[in-house]
């Protein structure tokens, strides 16, 4: 019932805000493609560069879809609008609060690549999409819904949550897996990339698009970072003692 | 019953509440006053558990209020000093979303927003969003979501704050009016004369700590019923107490034309009590 709640208010979000956020989970995404894929026309293993781009941007549209429609919200209503004090004192328990906030983080980011999806659709790449790849999306979605609730609840300031997406998720977005191979990295520093979330979720949904099949131990990975994120932020809100 | 138990906030070195004890009765209406920085606000916070005690607890019939006691928490509905509001939605979507959290019925939150709106006189800009209301408009919503759910326990953190006279007439109006339907308020203010007029029983902060709680008749009488206030030039006015009215007007007789009898306020219990401690510093 509470999560019933939590997701009716992100949908009064998202109606109202429909153009902004259509437009903002369009803009990034869509000149990756049209510079990297289309203008700077290479190839990748023989296959059409944007082959190999356009699952990466699926995935790292998911990723920011979800933690831009928490972590910015839940700053602003922790800090700024107060509003996170209605929740607090009304009997929804919290844990439906948390999760509601996953499961419309993860929506969004499926909103995000639902629209690149729509943009490429067009141009005729042989991609395959199928249950998998969107079980993939939606599990990636939660996982930095989940990052994103944990960072908003650490924000001394609601201008703490800009700092995330520069500190976080741009590198995420350009080193995990999305416009170029982790097999080119040194080392060590190939491992520390591939073990976090973006690198396993484009690997897999670009698995999957090219019919190469993906590790089951992607979604084991994704799965660890759900739990270990989600049970802080249960003790987050359930303990912090000044939230 | 609200019961709290040597309820202790600590932020890092600086003791905002202090081993603090009361009870309040099921159905009273109850006053917590103090200067700036007394730790009233800090109380409101624990009360709706937005912060966890250092130490201590908070009983509500009996049974400890946590973030997790659902049953404890449905009694309980606040109006806090700041606007706690999501600015984005409408007066409608801020209704809902209270009556939502509470689990109540679509029908019955349709019904309870109609009438709270109406009651306060913000019907016709209910699809205004919260952003674009004046400080009273927001003030009256936070007092209608407040209601929305027919709470037992009401806690008001000044409520009346920044408000006009005829407002604050009619806040106090409808708070009595709440109180005896037998919910239980407990209010916080800076106004003195409201905490005279609605309180059965108040509570003196200090510096986190209590100081004295007793009903406002009471602590008059204490102080002495009638007073005769002094300004001689050039100084500060100074009042003295007196236990009976023949001694104050005899005392009023010797002074000059600077001098004038009145009854004894909480105000001036208030600027006795704290003052002194003020002086001191």
């Amino acid at each position: 019932m509470g999560i019933l709640t939590v997701l009716w208010e992100k949908w009064t979000e998202f109606k109202r805000d429909f153009y902004k956020i259509t437009l903002a989970a369009m803009m990034a995404p869509l000149m990756y493609l049209v510079i990297f894929g289309l203008g700077i026309q290479t190839t990748s293993h023989g296959e059409p560069y944007l082959n190999y781009l356009i699952p990466g941007v699926v995935a790292m549209s998911t990723m920011t879809g979800s933690f831009s429609a928490v972590a910015q919200n839940m700053s602003v209503q922790r800090l700024y609008e107060k509003a996170l004090d209605q929740v607090m004192v009304s009997p929804t328990p919290l844990w439906q609060f948390i999760v509601g906030q996953i499961i419309g983080g993860a929506l969004r980011g499926m909103y995000s690549a639902g629209i690149i999806l729509l943009l490429t659709l067009p141009i005729h790449t042989g991609l395959i999409y199928n249950g998998w790849s969107f079980l993939i999306m939606f599990l990636n979605g939660m996982v930095f819904a989940t990052i994103a609730l944990v960072l908003s609840f650490l924000a001394k300031s609601y201008t703490d949550a800009p700092r995330y997406q520069a500190y976080i998720i741009m590198p995420m977005s350009f080193l995990c897996n999305t416009f170029f191979s982790t097999d080119s990295m040194p080392e060590g520093f190939r491992q520390a990339v591939n073990a976090l979330p973006l690198s396993q979720a484009s690997s897999m949904i670009r698995g999957i698009a090219t019919e190469n099949g993906f590790s089951p131990w992607g979604i084991g990975i994704l799965l660890i970072y759900l739990a270990v994120f989600s049970v802080i932020s249960f003790l987050f809100i359930y303990r912090k003692k000044n939230l | 019953m609200i019961e709290i138990k040597d309820l202790t906030k600590k932020f890092q070195d600086f003791t905002a509440v202090d081993h603090l004890n009361l009870t309040v009765r099921t159905g009273e209406f109850f006053g917590l006053l103090g200067p700036n920085g007394a730790g009233k606000t800090t109380t409101i916070s624990m009360m709706s558990t937005v912060l966890l005690p250092t130490s201590g607890q908070i009983l509500i019939d009996g049974r400890p209020l946590t973030r997790s006691a659902s049953e404890q928490k449905r009694k309980l509905s606040v109006i806090t000093q700041e606007y706690s509001m999501r600015q984005d939605m409408t007066m409608d979507e801020v209704m809902e979303y209270q009556g939502r959290l509470y689990y109540m019925p679509r029908k019955l939150i349709r019904q309870k927003t109609e009438e709270l709106l109406s009651f306060t006189g913000l019907l016709d800009f209910r699809k205004r969003t919260v952003r674009h209301l004046s400080g009273g408009m927001k003030r009256k919503l936070m007092i209608c979501r407040a209601l929305m759910i027919d709470p037992e326990i009401l806690l008001l953190d000044e409520p009346t704050a920044g408000m006009d006279a005829l407002s604050r007439r009619q806040m106090w109006n409808l708070l009595r009016k709440l109180n005896n339907h037998n919910m239980t308020i407990i209010l916080t203010t800076h106004y003195m004369e409201e905490a005279q007029s609605l309180c059965e029983r108040v509570a003196l902060m200090e510096k986190g700590r209590l100081d004295k709680v007793d009903t406002p008749a009471n602590l008059i009488r204490e102080l002495g019923a009638y007073a005769v206030d002094e300004t001689s030039s050039g100084q500060m006015l100074q009042s003295r107490y007196f236990q009976n009215r023949a001694e104050a007007i005899a005392w009023l007789s010797d002074r000059g034309e600077d001098a004038s009898f009145r009854s004894t306020t909480l105000e001036d219990v208030f600027v006795e009590r704290m003052g002194h401690h003020l002086e001191k510093k």
